[in-house]
Protein backbone atom coordinates (compact mmCIF):
# COMPACT_ATOMS: atom_id res chain seq x y z
CA UNK A 1 0.00 0.00 0.00
CA UNK A 2 1.16 3.51 -0.82
CA UNK A 3 1.43 5.31 2.52
CA UNK A 4 1.91 8.61 0.71
CA UNK A 5 -1.55 8.36 -0.89
CA UNK A 6 -3.16 11.64 0.18
CA UNK A 7 -6.76 10.40 0.25
CA UNK A 8 -8.45 7.46 1.95
CA UNK A 9 -10.75 7.38 -1.07
CA UNK A 10 -9.17 9.16 -4.07
CA UNK A 11 -12.34 8.63 -6.13
CA UNK A 12 -15.06 9.96 -3.80
CA UNK A 13 -13.13 12.69 -2.02
CA UNK A 14 -12.56 14.55 -5.30
CA UNK A 15 -15.91 14.15 -7.02
CA UNK A 16 -17.22 17.14 -8.91
CA UNK A 17 -20.08 19.01 -7.22
CA UNK A 18 -22.58 17.67 -9.78
CA UNK A 19 -21.49 14.07 -9.26
CA UNK A 20 -21.45 14.48 -5.50
CA UNK A 21 -24.98 15.86 -5.43
CA UNK A 22 -26.22 13.16 -7.79
CA UNK A 23 -24.79 10.53 -5.44
CA UNK A 24 -26.26 12.26 -2.39
CA UNK A 25 -29.73 12.33 -3.93
CA UNK A 26 -29.51 8.64 -4.87
CA UNK A 27 -28.43 7.75 -1.34
CA UNK A 28 -31.00 10.01 0.30
CA UNK A 29 -33.83 8.34 -1.61
CA UNK A 30 -32.45 4.93 -0.65
CA UNK A 31 -32.26 5.63 3.09
CA UNK A 32 -35.64 7.39 3.07
CA UNK A 33 -37.25 4.42 1.31
CA UNK A 34 -35.56 2.05 3.76
CA UNK A 35 -36.82 3.98 6.79
CA UNK A 36 -40.31 4.33 5.31
CA UNK A 37 -40.49 0.59 4.67
CA UNK A 38 -38.99 -0.64 7.94
CA UNK A 39 -39.77 1.83 10.72
CA UNK A 40 -43.22 2.61 12.11
CA UNK A 41 -41.85 5.86 13.54
CA UNK A 42 -40.56 7.14 10.19
CA UNK A 43 -43.51 5.88 8.13
CA UNK A 44 -45.96 7.61 10.45
CA UNK A 45 -43.91 10.81 10.45
CA UNK A 46 -43.76 10.96 6.65
CA UNK A 47 -47.32 9.84 6.14
CA UNK A 48 -48.58 12.58 8.47
CA UNK A 49 -46.53 15.14 6.53
CA UNK A 50 -47.91 13.88 3.21
CA UNK A 51 -44.48 12.86 1.93
CA UNK A 52 -43.66 9.61 0.17
CA UNK A 53 -40.10 8.61 -0.84
CA UNK A 54 -41.18 8.56 -4.49
CA UNK A 55 -41.86 12.32 -4.22
CA UNK A 56 -38.21 13.14 -3.62
CA UNK A 57 -36.56 13.77 -6.96
CA UNK A 58 -34.15 16.61 -6.27
CA UNK A 59 -32.12 17.97 -3.37
CA UNK A 60 -34.68 20.80 -3.15
CA UNK A 61 -37.37 18.16 -2.57
CA UNK A 62 -35.41 16.93 0.44
CA UNK A 63 -36.68 19.94 2.36
CA UNK A 64 -40.20 18.51 2.19
CA UNK A 65 -39.14 15.66 4.44
CA UNK A 66 -39.88 16.44 8.10
CA UNK A 67 -36.97 17.00 10.44
CA UNK A 68 -36.32 14.79 13.43
CA UNK A 69 -35.27 16.15 16.82
CA UNK A 70 -33.77 14.31 19.73
CA UNK A 71 -36.90 15.07 21.76
CA UNK A 72 -38.92 12.99 19.25
CA UNK A 73 -36.70 9.94 19.80
CA UNK A 74 -36.81 9.93 23.59
CA UNK A 75 -40.51 9.02 24.03
CA UNK A 76 -40.51 6.17 21.49
CA UNK A 77 -37.63 4.34 23.13
CA UNK A 78 -37.61 1.90 26.07
CA UNK A 79 -40.50 0.15 24.31
CA UNK A 80 -40.67 -2.85 21.97
CA UNK A 81 -38.59 -3.82 20.16
CA UNK A 82 -36.86 -3.18 23.47
CA UNK A 83 -35.07 -0.89 24.11
CA UNK A 84 -35.11 0.94 20.79
CA UNK A 85 -38.80 1.17 19.93
CA UNK A 86 -40.36 2.04 16.60
CA UNK A 87 -37.39 3.66 14.88
CA UNK A 88 -35.50 0.37 14.68
CA UNK A 89 -35.28 -0.82 11.07
CA UNK A 90 -33.57 -4.20 11.50
CA UNK A 91 -34.19 -7.39 13.46
CA UNK A 92 -33.02 -7.07 17.04
CA UNK A 93 -30.78 -10.07 16.39
CA UNK A 94 -28.81 -8.03 13.88
CA UNK A 95 -27.96 -5.33 16.41
CA UNK A 96 -24.41 -5.99 17.56
CA UNK A 97 -23.56 -2.90 19.56
CA UNK A 98 -25.34 -0.52 21.91
CA UNK A 99 -24.41 3.12 22.52
CA UNK A 100 -26.28 6.00 24.08
CA UNK A 101 -26.07 9.77 24.07
CA UNK A 102 -24.67 11.51 27.12
CA UNK A 103 -28.03 12.79 28.27
CA UNK A 104 -26.79 16.35 28.80
CA UNK A 105 -29.98 17.64 27.15
CA UNK A 106 -32.46 15.18 28.65
CA UNK A 107 -33.09 11.46 28.70
CA UNK A 108 -30.32 9.64 26.79
CA UNK A 109 -31.15 8.32 23.31
CA UNK A 110 -30.22 4.69 22.68
CA UNK A 111 -28.39 3.94 19.46
CA UNK A 112 -28.29 0.46 17.93
CA UNK A 113 -25.74 -0.48 15.30
CA UNK A 114 -25.39 -3.60 13.19
CA UNK A 115 -22.04 -4.93 12.03
CA UNK A 116 -22.57 -3.03 8.80
CA UNK A 117 -23.35 0.24 10.63
CA UNK A 118 -20.37 -0.23 12.87
CA UNK A 119 -18.16 -0.81 9.83
CA UNK A 120 -19.61 2.43 8.45
CA UNK A 121 -18.70 4.34 11.63
CA UNK A 122 -15.12 3.08 11.24
CA UNK A 123 -15.12 4.04 7.58
CA UNK A 124 -16.12 7.62 8.46
CA UNK A 125 -13.37 7.79 11.06
CA UNK A 126 -10.78 6.18 8.76
CA UNK A 127 -11.52 8.89 6.18
CA UNK A 128 -10.82 11.64 8.69
CA UNK A 129 -7.80 10.04 10.33
CA UNK A 130 -6.17 9.45 6.95
CA UNK A 131 -6.90 13.09 6.04
CA UNK A 132 -5.14 14.15 9.25
CA UNK A 133 -2.04 12.15 8.36
CA UNK A 134 -2.56 8.94 10.38
CA UNK A 135 -0.64 6.10 8.74
CA UNK A 136 0.18 2.47 9.64
CA UNK A 137 3.48 3.48 11.27
CA UNK A 138 1.63 5.57 13.88
CA UNK A 139 1.19 4.42 17.46
CA UNK A 140 -2.11 5.89 18.64
CA UNK A 141 -3.05 6.40 22.28
CA UNK A 142 -6.73 6.74 23.23
CA UNK A 143 -7.20 8.07 26.77
CA UNK A 144 -10.95 7.74 27.18
CA UNK A 145 -13.38 5.72 29.28
CA UNK A 146 -14.44 2.79 27.10
CA UNK A 147 -18.13 2.61 28.03
CA UNK A 148 -21.68 3.17 26.74
CA UNK A 149 -20.86 6.51 25.13
CA UNK A 150 -19.57 6.29 21.56
CA UNK A 151 -16.81 8.88 22.23
CA UNK A 152 -13.66 7.49 20.55
CA UNK A 153 -14.79 3.87 20.12
CA UNK A 154 -15.05 4.18 16.33
CA UNK A 155 -11.76 6.08 16.29
CA UNK A 156 -10.15 3.12 18.00
CA UNK A 157 -11.38 0.65 15.38
CA UNK A 158 -10.68 3.04 12.49
CA UNK A 159 -7.12 3.41 13.75
CA UNK A 160 -6.84 -0.40 13.70
CA UNK A 161 -8.40 -0.48 10.22
CA UNK A 162 -5.78 1.95 8.91
CA UNK A 163 -3.16 -0.31 10.44
CA UNK A 164 -1.97 1.97 13.25
CA UNK A 165 -0.82 0.34 16.46
CA UNK A 166 -3.71 1.29 18.71
CA UNK A 167 -3.37 1.60 22.48
CA UNK A 168 -6.57 1.55 24.57
CA UNK A 169 -5.83 3.97 27.42
CA UNK A 170 -9.06 3.47 29.36
CA UNK A 171 -9.33 2.92 33.13
CA UNK A 172 -6.03 4.67 33.86
CA UNK A 173 -5.62 7.95 35.69
CA UNK A 174 -4.17 10.91 33.84
CA UNK A 175 -0.66 10.49 35.22
CA UNK A 176 -0.59 6.81 34.24
CA UNK A 177 -1.78 7.68 30.77
CA UNK A 178 0.98 10.23 30.28
CA UNK A 179 3.58 7.78 31.52
CA UNK A 180 2.22 5.10 29.18
CA UNK A 181 2.52 7.53 26.25
CA UNK A 182 6.12 8.14 27.28
CA UNK A 183 6.87 4.45 27.83
CA UNK A 184 5.42 3.33 24.48
CA UNK A 185 6.53 6.42 22.54
CA UNK A 186 3.03 7.01 21.16
CA UNK A 187 2.92 9.37 18.16
CA UNK A 188 -0.75 10.36 18.15
CA UNK A 189 -3.44 11.09 20.70
CA UNK A 190 -7.21 11.63 20.68
CA UNK A 191 -9.39 13.27 23.34
CA UNK A 192 -11.51 16.34 24.07
CA UNK A 193 -9.62 19.67 23.96
CA UNK A 194 -10.34 20.14 27.66
CA UNK A 195 -8.79 16.81 28.58
CA UNK A 196 -5.78 17.32 26.33
CA UNK A 197 -5.06 20.68 28.01
CA UNK A 198 -5.58 19.08 31.43
CA UNK A 199 -3.12 16.30 30.53
CA UNK A 200 -0.53 18.92 29.64
CA UNK A 201 -1.05 20.62 33.04
CA UNK A 202 -0.75 17.28 34.85
CA UNK A 203 2.43 16.40 32.94
CA UNK A 204 4.05 19.70 33.86
CA UNK A 205 2.80 20.18 37.41
CA UNK A 206 2.63 16.65 38.78
CA UNK A 207 5.14 14.71 36.71
CA UNK A 208 7.53 17.61 36.01
CA UNK A 209 7.52 16.48 32.42
CA UNK A 210 7.27 18.74 29.38
CA UNK A 211 4.50 17.31 27.15
CA UNK A 212 6.20 18.85 24.12
CA UNK A 213 9.14 16.53 24.78
CA UNK A 214 6.90 13.49 24.25
CA UNK A 215 6.85 12.02 20.71
CA UNK A 216 3.20 12.98 20.02
CA UNK A 217 3.07 14.63 16.57
CA UNK A 218 -0.69 14.88 16.05
CA UNK A 219 -3.76 15.18 18.22
CA UNK A 220 -7.34 14.68 17.11
CA UNK A 221 -9.95 16.44 19.21
CA UNK A 222 -13.65 15.73 19.41
CA UNK A 223 -16.58 15.98 21.80
CA UNK A 224 -16.63 19.76 22.17
CA UNK A 225 -15.54 22.81 20.17
CA UNK A 226 -12.01 23.98 20.88
CA UNK A 227 -9.62 22.52 18.34
CA UNK A 228 -10.88 25.12 15.86
CA UNK A 229 -11.03 27.99 18.33
CA UNK A 230 -7.73 29.68 17.35
CA UNK A 231 -6.48 30.49 20.86
CA UNK A 232 -7.33 27.01 22.16
CA UNK A 233 -5.69 25.28 19.19
CA UNK A 234 -2.58 27.43 19.70
CA UNK A 235 -2.40 26.56 23.42
CA UNK A 236 -2.69 22.83 22.74
CA UNK A 237 -0.20 22.88 19.86
CA UNK A 238 2.34 24.82 21.91
CA UNK A 239 1.86 22.63 24.98
CA UNK A 240 2.30 19.37 23.09
CA UNK A 241 4.52 20.46 20.20
CA UNK A 242 2.04 18.69 17.91
CA UNK A 243 -0.49 19.47 15.20
CA UNK A 244 -4.06 19.61 16.48
CA UNK A 245 -7.04 18.65 14.34
CA UNK A 246 -10.74 18.99 14.94
CA UNK A 247 -13.49 16.50 14.25
CA UNK A 248 -17.27 16.67 14.67
CA UNK A 249 -19.80 13.93 15.14
CA UNK A 250 -22.58 12.66 17.37
CA UNK A 251 -23.93 9.34 18.56
CA UNK A 252 -27.18 9.64 16.59
CA UNK A 253 -25.46 10.98 13.47
CA UNK A 254 -21.97 9.57 13.02
CA UNK A 255 -18.56 11.14 12.38
CA UNK A 256 -19.60 13.79 9.88
CA UNK A 257 -16.89 16.44 9.84
CA UNK A 258 -13.12 16.71 9.94
CA UNK A 259 -10.27 19.13 9.66
CA UNK A 260 -7.66 17.96 7.13
CA UNK A 261 -3.90 18.22 7.49
CA UNK A 262 -3.91 21.57 5.64
CA UNK A 263 -5.62 23.05 8.73
CA UNK A 264 -7.90 25.39 6.78
CA UNK A 265 -9.55 26.71 9.95
CA UNK A 266 -12.65 24.79 8.95
CA UNK A 267 -14.26 21.36 8.99
CA UNK A 268 -14.84 19.39 5.82
CA UNK A 269 -18.22 17.69 5.71
CA UNK A 270 -17.87 14.07 4.60
CA UNK A 271 -20.49 14.64 1.92
CA UNK A 272 -20.36 11.12 0.54
CA UNK A 273 -21.59 9.76 3.85
CA UNK A 274 -23.72 12.73 4.97
CA UNK A 275 -26.08 15.29 3.51
CA UNK A 276 -25.58 18.54 5.42
CA UNK A 277 -28.13 21.36 5.19
CA UNK A 278 -27.88 24.66 7.04
CA UNK A 279 -31.03 26.45 8.21
CA UNK A 280 -31.31 30.08 9.20
CA UNK A 281 -31.67 30.27 12.97
CA UNK A 282 -34.74 32.48 12.88
CA UNK A 283 -36.55 31.81 9.60
CA UNK A 284 -35.55 28.19 9.04
CA UNK A 285 -34.82 29.01 5.41
CA UNK A 286 -31.80 27.37 3.75
CA UNK A 287 -28.50 29.18 4.16
CA UNK A 288 -25.92 28.76 1.39
CA UNK A 289 -24.02 32.07 1.16
CA UNK A 290 -20.38 32.28 2.22
CA UNK A 291 -20.02 33.61 5.77
CA UNK A 292 -23.64 33.04 6.82
CA UNK A 293 -24.36 31.04 9.96
CA UNK A 294 -27.16 28.63 10.68
CA UNK A 295 -28.21 25.39 12.29
CA UNK A 296 -26.98 22.09 10.87
CA UNK A 297 -29.65 19.65 9.68
CA UNK A 298 -27.97 16.41 8.77
CA UNK A 299 -28.69 13.02 7.21
CA UNK A 300 -26.47 9.96 7.58
CA UNK A 301 -26.78 8.47 4.11
CA UNK A 302 -25.56 4.93 4.83
CA UNK A 303 -26.67 4.15 8.37
CA UNK A 304 -29.48 1.64 8.47
CA UNK A 305 -30.35 0.20 11.91
CA UNK A 306 -31.75 3.44 13.29
CA UNK A 307 -31.66 5.93 10.44
CA UNK A 308 -30.70 9.56 10.98
CA UNK A 309 -32.69 11.52 8.41
CA UNK A 310 -32.83 15.32 8.48
CA UNK A 311 -31.77 15.33 12.11
CA UNK A 312 -31.78 18.73 13.81
CA UNK A 313 -28.30 18.62 15.32
CA UNK A 314 -28.62 22.01 17.10
CA UNK A 315 -25.03 22.64 16.01
CA UNK A 316 -24.30 26.14 14.73
CA UNK A 317 -22.05 26.28 11.67
CA UNK A 318 -20.84 28.91 9.21
CA UNK A 319 -20.65 28.38 5.45
CA UNK A 320 -16.98 28.40 4.43
CA UNK A 321 -14.99 28.56 1.20
CA UNK A 322 -15.67 26.06 -1.60
CA UNK A 323 -12.09 24.92 -1.94
CA UNK A 324 -9.30 23.68 0.29
CA UNK A 325 -5.64 23.22 -0.58
CA UNK A 326 -5.99 19.51 0.16
CA UNK A 327 -7.97 19.06 -3.06
CA UNK A 328 -11.06 17.56 -1.47
CA UNK A 329 -14.28 18.87 -2.95
CA UNK A 330 -16.27 18.46 0.27
CA UNK A 331 -17.83 21.66 1.58
CA UNK A 332 -16.25 23.48 4.50
CA UNK A 333 -17.74 24.91 7.69
CA UNK A 334 -15.52 27.76 8.87
CA UNK A 335 -14.52 27.49 12.52
CA UNK A 336 -16.15 24.04 12.83
CA UNK A 337 -19.08 23.77 15.20
CA UNK A 338 -19.28 27.31 16.51
CA UNK A 339 -21.76 26.55 19.24
CA UNK A 340 -25.04 24.93 20.10
CA UNK A 341 -28.40 26.46 19.28
CA UNK A 342 -29.26 25.73 22.92
CA UNK A 343 -26.27 27.80 24.14
CA UNK A 344 -26.29 30.75 21.78
CA UNK A 345 -28.35 33.30 23.61
CA UNK A 346 -29.06 36.99 23.89
CA UNK A 347 -27.40 38.72 26.83
CA UNK A 348 -28.22 42.40 27.33
CA UNK A 349 -29.72 42.25 23.83
CA UNK A 350 -26.47 41.00 22.25
CA UNK A 351 -26.23 37.57 20.59
CA UNK A 352 -23.51 35.68 22.47
CA UNK A 353 -21.69 32.49 21.41
CA UNK A 354 -19.72 30.97 24.32
CA UNK A 355 -16.90 29.95 21.95
CA UNK A 356 -16.06 33.66 21.48
CA UNK A 357 -15.39 33.95 25.23
CA UNK A 358 -13.13 30.89 25.12
CA UNK A 359 -11.15 32.39 22.27
CA UNK A 360 -10.51 35.51 24.37
CA UNK A 361 -9.68 33.70 27.63
CA UNK A 362 -7.17 31.41 25.96
CA UNK A 363 -5.52 34.22 24.00
CA UNK A 364 -4.68 36.29 27.09
CA UNK A 365 -1.24 35.61 28.56
CA UNK A 366 -1.28 34.96 32.29
CA UNK A 367 -4.61 33.11 32.39
CA UNK A 368 -5.03 29.37 32.93
CA UNK A 369 -7.06 27.14 30.62
CA UNK A 370 -10.23 26.83 32.68
CA UNK A 371 -13.07 29.31 32.90
CA UNK A 372 -16.77 29.48 33.69
CA UNK A 373 -19.46 31.84 32.42
CA UNK A 374 -22.58 32.50 34.44
CA UNK A 375 -25.49 34.54 33.11
CA UNK A 376 -28.19 35.57 35.58
CA UNK A 377 -30.37 38.56 36.32
CA UNK A 378 -29.92 41.47 38.68
CA UNK A 379 -33.39 42.95 38.85
CA UNK A 380 -34.54 43.21 35.24
CA UNK A 381 -31.04 43.44 33.79
CA UNK A 382 -28.91 40.59 32.50
CA UNK A 383 -25.73 40.07 34.44
CA UNK A 384 -22.76 38.13 33.09
CA UNK A 385 -19.88 36.86 35.20
CA UNK A 386 -16.68 35.31 33.89
CA UNK A 387 -14.61 33.26 36.31
CA UNK A 388 -11.04 32.62 35.21
CA UNK A 389 -7.92 31.11 36.71
CA UNK A 390 -4.54 32.80 36.96
CA UNK A 391 -1.69 30.76 35.51
CA UNK A 392 0.47 31.88 38.44
CA UNK A 393 0.42 34.31 41.39
CA UNK A 394 0.95 37.93 40.39
CA UNK A 395 1.40 41.34 41.97
CA UNK A 396 -1.53 43.77 42.22
CA UNK A 397 -0.28 46.00 39.40
CA UNK A 398 0.16 43.08 37.02
CA UNK A 399 -3.25 41.79 38.03
CA UNK A 400 -4.89 45.15 37.27
CA UNK A 401 -3.21 45.21 33.88
CA UNK A 402 -4.35 41.67 33.12
CA UNK A 403 -7.91 42.55 34.13
CA UNK A 404 -7.90 45.57 31.82
CA UNK A 405 -6.59 43.52 28.87
CA UNK A 406 -9.21 40.83 29.44
CA UNK A 407 -12.07 43.33 29.75
CA UNK A 408 -10.99 45.14 26.57
CA UNK A 409 -10.68 41.94 24.54
CA UNK A 410 -14.04 40.66 25.75
CA UNK A 411 -15.67 43.96 24.83
CA UNK A 412 -14.04 43.86 21.38
CA UNK A 413 -14.91 40.22 20.60
CA UNK A 414 -18.34 39.91 22.25
CA UNK A 415 -19.63 43.49 22.63
CA UNK A 416 -20.36 42.86 26.30
CA UNK A 417 -19.08 43.97 29.71
CA UNK A 418 -18.44 41.27 32.33
CA UNK A 419 -17.98 40.93 36.07
CA UNK A 420 -14.53 39.38 36.20
CA UNK A 421 -13.57 37.03 39.01
CA UNK A 422 -10.07 35.60 39.34
CA UNK A 423 -9.14 32.32 41.00
CA UNK A 424 -5.97 30.41 41.75
CA UNK A 425 -4.93 27.67 39.30
CA UNK A 426 -6.91 24.41 39.69
CA UNK A 427 -9.77 26.09 41.61
CA UNK A 428 -12.45 25.80 38.92
CA UNK A 429 -14.09 22.47 38.01
CA UNK A 430 -12.23 20.14 35.63
CA UNK A 431 -14.03 18.07 32.99
CA UNK A 432 -12.95 14.75 31.52
CA UNK A 433 -15.77 14.32 29.04
CA UNK A 434 -17.99 17.21 27.91
CA UNK A 435 -17.19 20.49 29.59
CA UNK A 436 -20.19 22.58 30.72
CA UNK A 437 -18.65 25.98 31.26
CA UNK A 438 -21.59 28.13 30.18
CA UNK A 439 -24.40 28.41 32.70
CA UNK A 440 -27.47 30.45 31.86
CA UNK A 441 -29.34 30.67 35.15
CA UNK A 442 -32.03 32.88 33.61
CA UNK A 443 -33.54 29.79 31.95
CA UNK A 444 -34.28 28.28 35.36
CA UNK A 445 -35.88 31.49 36.53
CA UNK A 446 -38.42 31.60 33.68
CA UNK B 1 -5.96 3.56 -9.65
CA UNK B 2 -9.26 5.44 -9.70
CA UNK B 3 -9.76 5.69 -13.48
CA UNK B 4 -13.25 4.81 -14.71
CA UNK B 5 -12.15 1.47 -16.19
CA UNK B 6 -10.41 0.30 -13.04
CA UNK B 7 -13.38 1.46 -10.93
CA UNK B 8 -15.67 -0.66 -13.09
CA UNK B 9 -13.34 -3.64 -12.71
CA UNK B 10 -13.25 -3.21 -8.95
CA UNK B 11 -17.04 -2.98 -8.80
CA UNK B 12 -17.32 -6.27 -10.67
CA UNK B 13 -14.87 -7.89 -8.25
CA UNK B 14 -16.83 -6.59 -5.27
CA UNK B 15 -20.07 -7.99 -6.70
CA UNK B 16 -18.37 -11.36 -7.13
CA UNK B 17 -17.08 -11.20 -3.57
CA UNK B 18 -20.54 -10.34 -2.28
CA UNK B 19 -22.06 -13.25 -4.18
CA UNK B 20 -19.51 -15.68 -2.74
CA UNK B 21 -19.95 -14.41 0.82
CA UNK B 22 -23.74 -14.56 0.45
CA UNK B 23 -23.47 -18.14 -0.80
CA UNK B 24 -21.37 -19.13 2.21
CA UNK B 25 -23.73 -17.38 4.57
CA UNK B 26 -26.83 -19.06 3.16
CA UNK B 27 -25.20 -22.48 3.14
CA UNK B 28 -24.09 -22.34 6.77
CA UNK B 29 -27.21 -22.15 8.91
CA UNK B 30 -25.98 -25.06 11.05
CA UNK B 31 -22.33 -23.99 11.01
CA UNK B 32 -22.03 -20.88 13.23
CA UNK B 33 -18.32 -20.33 12.62
CA UNK B 34 -18.86 -20.06 8.87
CA UNK B 35 -22.22 -18.32 9.18
CA UNK B 36 -21.05 -15.52 11.49
CA UNK B 37 -17.77 -14.94 9.67
CA UNK B 38 -19.42 -14.80 6.27
CA UNK B 39 -22.04 -12.39 7.60
CA UNK B 40 -19.24 -10.21 8.91
CA UNK B 41 -17.56 -10.33 5.51
CA UNK B 42 -20.84 -9.18 3.98
CA UNK B 43 -20.76 -6.13 6.27
CA UNK B 44 -17.24 -5.33 5.08
CA UNK B 45 -18.25 -5.90 1.46
CA UNK B 46 -20.93 -3.24 1.92
CA UNK B 47 -18.13 -0.79 2.77
CA UNK B 48 -16.40 -1.70 -0.46
CA UNK B 49 -19.66 -0.98 -2.27
CA UNK B 50 -19.99 2.39 -0.52
CA UNK B 51 -16.42 3.28 -1.39
CA UNK B 52 -16.91 2.48 -5.07
CA UNK B 53 -20.53 3.48 -5.61
CA UNK B 54 -21.16 5.09 -8.97
CA UNK B 55 -21.98 8.78 -8.71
Amino acid sequence: MNREAPYWNPYLERLTRDSLERLQLKKFKRILTWAYSNSVFHRTLYHDAGVHPDDINSLDDVRRVPKVEKSMMQPIQRKDPFPYGDALCVDLEDVCVFRQTSGTTGQPVYQPDTWQDWEWWMECWATLLWAQGYRPHDRVFLPFGYNVFVAFWAAHYASEKIGCETIPGGVLDTKSRILKIQELQATALMATPTYILGMADTARNQLHLDPAALPITKITCAGEPGALIPATKKRIEEAWGAKVYDHAGATEIGAWGFECSCQPGALHVNEVMFLAEVDDLETGNPVTELGRRGKLIITALDRFAQPCIRFDSKDIVEIGEDRCECGRTYKLFKGGVIGRADDITKVKGVLLAPSAIEDVVRSVQGLGNEYEVIVDKKGDADNITLKVELAEDMADAAMAELKAVLATQLRLKTNLGYNLEFFALNSLPRYEVKARRFKDLRKKER
Amino acid sequence: MEGQDSLQEMRKDVDALAALARQLYEASEDFPAVNRNSKRILASVEMLKINLEEA
